[in-house]
Formats: structure tokens, sequence, C-alpha cells
């Protein structure tokens, strides 16, 4: 039985169904993204501020 | 933000992939948002685009199908989402091009007030992280849920 979990959005005011799924879960860990996600660790290696806290 | 959504969303198990289908004028498109870690602790890269062959994310295909207020509601459902159920990480994200991250910055802008209640908002900009205010020119964006 495929896992379902129901969101309330409070932006849309509309619930969101999110179905867990084995294609998706195969994923996980692999970089979907990998230019992005140099891209953002560049943009952080050069911050001169730090974080919020 | 009444923005209509799509809500049927797939999920990895693990909360950091998300698909869900643009109809529009140009058919069926598959979309895919990613959250990954960064070399920054707490701090994840959120990535949206179209799905490719390989399962990739291509965030530089223009596929004008005709949604895009949809998707980008959808966009900030899935990031509410992603929030509740990991409310101590730091989400940063930019356009793919300028064009986009200046289509980013005046979602941001318009639904200000909204977001600005439930999330920290914080933009990127000559090197440094500032609180974000409207029409602040920013390279990327960086976001976190309010502490309730």
């Amino acid at each position: 039985m495929k896992k379902v979990i129901k969101h309330k959005s409070e932006f849309s005011q509309q619930e969101i169904t999110f179905t867990i799924t084995e294609k998706l879960s195969k994923l996980e860990g692999k970089i979907l993204a990998p230019k992005k996600l140099a891209e953002a660790n560049r943009l952080l290696r050069k911050l001169k501020t730090p974080l919020p806290k | 933000m009444k923005y209509e959504v799509y809500s049927d969303i797939e999920a990895s198990g693990d909360f950091n992939i998300f698909d869900f289908v643009s109809i529009g004028k140009n058919g069926m498109i598959r979309k895919r948002v990613a959250f990954a870690r960064t070399e920054v602790e707490d701090v994840y890269n959120l990535a949206f685009g179209d799905v490719n062959e390989e399962e990739e994310i291509n965030d530089y295909v223009v596929s004008d199908n005709g949604d895009r207020n949809k998707i980008l509601a959808t966009i900030v459902n899935i990031v509410e989402a992603y929030c509740k159920r990991y409310p101590d990480r730091w989400i940063i994200f930019e356009g793919s091009t300028s064009e986009r991250t200046r289509l980013y910055r005046m979602a941001v802008g318009l639904n200000f007030e909204e977001l600005s209640a439930k999330f920290e908002l914080y933009g990127y900009a000559d090197d440094r992280i500032t609180p974000f205010v409207k029409n602040l020119k920013v390279n990327a964006f960086l976001i976190k849920r309010k502490k309730s």
C-alpha cells in the first residue's frame, strides 16, 4: 500500500496529497541538479556574513 | 496567496524529492523539485525544473505551458510542507538564469506579506545575506520556517 501524506496549505488553503513512491525513493541521495548545487556551494563559500541565527 | 495549485504530488520517502505534472497548452510535463544538502550545515539547495531521461532536473528548459503561477504556487506549497518536516533547515534557491531569478524576486515581492509571516526571508547580494525587502536585487534567496 502506498504511503500518503495529506497537507493543508496555509498559503493556498488547499489540501495537498503527497504520495510516497518507490520510483522517487530510489533516487534518494542522488544529486539531481549538480550544477545548481555547485553554484549554491560557490555562493555560500563567498559569503562574507554569517548565516542568520 | 489564493492561486490554483497542483495538489497531487509524488514524493520520495525522505521527503527531499517531489514530482508533479504540469498540464497546459503544450501537454503534460513532469516537473521536479529537489532539495540537496550543501557544504554548509543545515542549508539545503532547492532545484526545480523538468525531468530529463536521466531523471535529472533540467532547469534551463522553457516549457511555456501557460501555468506559471500555478507552478510557482505549487512550489511554495512543497516548500511549506518540506519546512514543516524539516523546521531547522535553511533553503537556498536561485533562478537558473537572471530572468528566472527576477521572476522569483517578483513572486516573492508580490506575496511578501504572506510569505514573511511564515518564513524568515533573506536575500543574497554582494556576497552578503540581508533580510529581504521588496525590490531588493538579489542573486539568491535564503529562507527558513519561522518558529511558531
